[in-house]
């Protein structure tokens, strides 16, 4: 054990020394998570993207289009372009020839068209047409989102408009108006209100009556309460103002509520009131939602390991430096074995990857705020063993590869490649199944999954255990693989 | 002291080491001579146990040498070819790390440290970093770093590649200070003069096998000639010439010739003959053969055209 100890030491001293070496283990990588830390945004205050240009042309006469196209407007996502500029400082409204061009030539990459008959009088229902350039895959997943919240947050008006409209043509001018007339007393009767303003409000399709009935809405007391909650300003504000863990969103898609603009949102509460309540959808963030920079959390982890094996892997073709310059010949003819330099090599990728993810981590507490100091037990445990892996990773480069050069490149290839895969770039949940199930036989996988098993969803030490057993039984495996191969190679020869 | 018997090692279809038997005994100072590529380094390794022979055995002590055996490896010392140091580590951190690897431990490892320092002359220089010594400074470093725990045996191969002649002076008079105290070294080199000055029985190696062995006398003694005229190509007139042929031998040698005079041949008769031809003295350098002369009459090649 003294060999080992005493060539450890050499180790860490060795690389002290090296202060280059120390730089690109401590320093380079910081600086690279401030850097990647401001590329994926974890500084920017709002959220989301801004100014994507989204081409707009309304051919529909409908001034709820108009207001639609306002509503767009209102979204900082987008810069809604509705015109084209004809010289001379003149515009002319967009054509649906102009966006089909201005998609093949990526002018612009997304398109709304509001056709003429946005609102069909033989049927009921919205029609519109989307149109979009998926360049990028990411930025059109997240387009829609917006463009789909937007389009429902206006749709329970505009469906309403087209139930009217639709009751009007099946039921004829007189009987259309009569049955509203007879809503409308029915509800000035029940609730108060003036019965005229209800009825100019129902027959336009705009069914968010609640300032209307305010006044008398307390004193009658026959209304079953499933309808009063439903007409209730008191309650559906109450409703609006629940604690922020938990939302209440309209038929809007869920994934896009993080997205949501509620400036937008205001301007057609007053019609998407009654349809809200219909379908009402609760979202809750279950876990992560006390951390300030959730994001940190996985890219800090991820970026961490990556460079870790990067670090490790240098350290292990330093090997190959030590045999060509004799040390080998004089630390083999004293009393050591091939056994105390693997060992001590691998304790030292250990204790330089402890440090280095110590680094890492503090690093996203300073730049983050990341929350390191109420998980230390679990990440230290998860750091340990992932550090303990890399390590003999680096330990297996060095025993495959011929020379230091095969083993800087192999390691390379292997490192990206395994970055990549495992998810240390972005989640493994966005990759297709097949890279999925490969990625579980990465090292990288095992170490982000625990990063974020103790960082994100804040689990102990003992529930966060099991990923670190893997990555130790990756450690082992790896090492005696690599034991196995030192045995047989060439590099103590 | 060491002692092999019919070793043998190949690597592949390439015979590195054929049948060598060799004794060597307590306090010898063994030089082993041969060019590049002779079996001088596989010998070394052997001995110091980095590899195993196909076949054969070798004994150190009365010990068998095996990778394993931390015992013998105790009694050995190893002078890589190579600076086999850590560059961006001190001086006296080097020495450290292969003293404690040594067992060397407090008292013991400081002495054997001062001691080191003292014989290779770098005591100024104990705490700055190796990277920073000329190639003499390392070399006597390199050698220093193999004595820390006094073996009995020192194995030096080729310490003096490329070492100025003070550094190489430095490191002669240690080695030979060290084996007046009773350390047994093997030294090899394809410098001729290096195993010339320092050893006291030389072992001539090409091609994996042991041609000579013996003194320097005894060596010279196998040549066919006692001793040996050196000329200008110039001063070898057509009378000259003539007149040499059935005395002896002339050899061309590094742009000069050689007339190596056969037993027997009186010198006297060779200098009244060029005074008669009207040739000066000065001319003619009568030396003793070298080892070089041996291995080009073994071998028919010069030790540093192989």
């Amino acid at each position: 054990m003294s060999q080992i100890l005493i060539l450890l030491r050499k180790s860490i001293l060795s690389f002290w020394r090296a202060k280059a070496a120390v730089c690109i283990t401590f320093l380079v990588p910081v600086v690279l998570i401030y850097l990647f830390g401001h590329v994926f945004g974890l500084y920017r205050k709002d959220s989301g993207p801004a100014g994507i240009p989204i081409a707009v042309v309304n051919l529909s006469p409908e001034p709820a289009a108009q207001k639609l196209i306002d509503a767009l407007k209102a979204e900082k996502a987008f810069a809604v372009i509705t015109t084209r500029d004809i010289g001379k400082g003149a515009t002319r409204p967009l054509t649906e020839a102009d966006v089909r061009a201005g998609l093949h030539d990526n002018s612009y990459r997304y398109a709304l068209i509001l056709p003429m008959d946005m609102l069909p009088v033989d049927d009921l229902g919205v029609r519109m047409k989307f149109l979009f350039n998926p360049r990028n895959e990411i930025e059109s997943q997240m387009v829609n989102g917006l463009l789909q919240k937007t389009v429902f947050s206006n749709v329970p008006q505009l469906l309403g408009m087209s139930l009217q409209r639709y009751s009007r043509s099946f039921l004829g001018k007189e009987r259309f108006e009569h049955f509203n007339r007879v809503i409308a007393d029915t509800v000035a009767d029940t609730f108060g209100g003036d019965r005229e303003e209800i009825f100019q409000r129902n027959i336009a399709g705009d069914f968010g009556i609640a300032d209307l009935i305010h006044a008398k809405a307390d004193p009658v007391p026959p209304v079953p309460a499933s309808l009063r909650r439903l007409y209730q300003p008191e309650q559906m504000q109450a409703n609006r103002e629940e604690p922020s863990a938990v939302n209440n969103h309209s038929a809007a898609p869920s994934t896009s509520a993080p997205l949501l603009n509620h400036e937008s949102k205001n301007e057609n509460q007053k019609s998407g009131d009654l349809f809200s309540r219909i379908v009402k959808i609760d979202t809750e963030q279950v876990a992560g939602k006390e951390l300030k920079n959730p994001m940190a959390a996985r890219l800090v982890g991820g970026y961490a390991i990556m460079f870790l094996l990067f670090a490790v892997s240098g350290s292990a073709a330093t090997l190959f430096e030590e045999k060509n310059s004799g040390v080998f010949q004089r630390l083999l003819s004293s009393p050591v074995r091939p056994a105390h330099i693997l060992w001590a090599r691998f304790l030292f990728g250990v204790i330089l990857g402890l440090a280095q993810i110590t680094a890492l981590f503090c690093a996203g507490w300073v730049f983050f705020g990341l929350d390191i100091f109420h998980h230390v037990g679990g990440l230290l445990a998860v750091s340990l063993s992932a550090a303990a892996a890399c390590s003999a990773f680096g330990i297996l480069i060095a025993a495959i590869a011929p020379s230091a050069a095969a083993a800087n490149g192999i390691a390379t290839f292997v490192v990206i490649s395994m970055s990549a895969v495992g998810g240390a770039w972005f989640p493994v949940t966005f990759m297709p199944d097949y890279i999925q199930r490969v990625s579980k036989l990465t090292l990288v996988y095992w170490s982000v999954e625990g990063f974020a098993d103790v960082l994100w969803a804040g689990m102990s030490l003992l529930e966060v255990l099991p990923k670190v057993g893997i990555l130790t039984g990756i450690a082992a495996g790896v090492m005696l693989v690599a034991i196995w191969r030192f045995n047989r190679g060439k590099l103590f020869d | 002291m060491l002692a092999l018997r019919n070793v043998t090692k190949s690597y592949g279809s390439i015979t590195a080491l054929s049948g060598v038997s060799l004794n060597i005994g307590p306090g010898e100072f063994f030089g082993l001579l041969g060019p590049n590529g002779a079996g001088k380094s596989t010998l070394m390794s052997l001995v110091s146990g980095l590899r195993t022979p196909d076949s054969g055995s070798i004994e150190l002590a009365g010990q068998p040498v095996t990778g394993s055996s931390f015992s013998v490896r105790r009694n050995l010392g190893l002078v890589p070819q190579t600076i086999a140091l850590f560059p961006e580590l001190t001086a006296e951190e080097n020495l450290r790390i292969f003293g404690g690897l040594q067992g060397l431990r407090g008292n013991l490892l400081k002495a054997a440290l001062d001691d080191a320092f003292s014989a290779a002359q770098l005591d100024d220089r104990r705490h700055s970093l190796v990277k920073t010594f000329s190639g003499g400074m390392q070399r006597r470093l390199n050698l220093v770093a193999a004595l820390l725990h006094r073996p009995k045996l020192l194995l030096c191969d080729e310490p003096t590649v490329g070492v100025d002649p003070q550094s190489r002076n430095a490191i002669f008079e240690h080695l030979q200070h060290l084996n007046r105290t009773g350390v047994t070294i093997i030294y090899s080199t394809h410098y001729m003069e290096e195993a010339e000055r320092l050893c006291s029985r030389i072992g001539i190696i090409d091609h994996g096998s042991i041609l000579a062995l013996g003194t320097l006398d005894d060596l010279l003694t196998r040549l066919p000639f006692e001793d040996e005229i050196t000329f200008p190509v110039t001063a070898l007139t057509a009378p000259l010439a003539v007149e040499l042929a059935s005395a002896g031998e002339i050899i061309a040698v590094d742009g000069t010739h050689r007339f190596r005079p056969r037993p027997g041949y009186p010198l006297s008769v060779f200098f009244a003959l060029t005074e008669s031809l009207g040739l000066p003295p000065r001319l003619f350098v009568n030396q003793r053969p070298t080892l070089e002369a041996l291995f080009l009459h073994l071998t028919g090649r010069k030790l540093r055209d192989v």
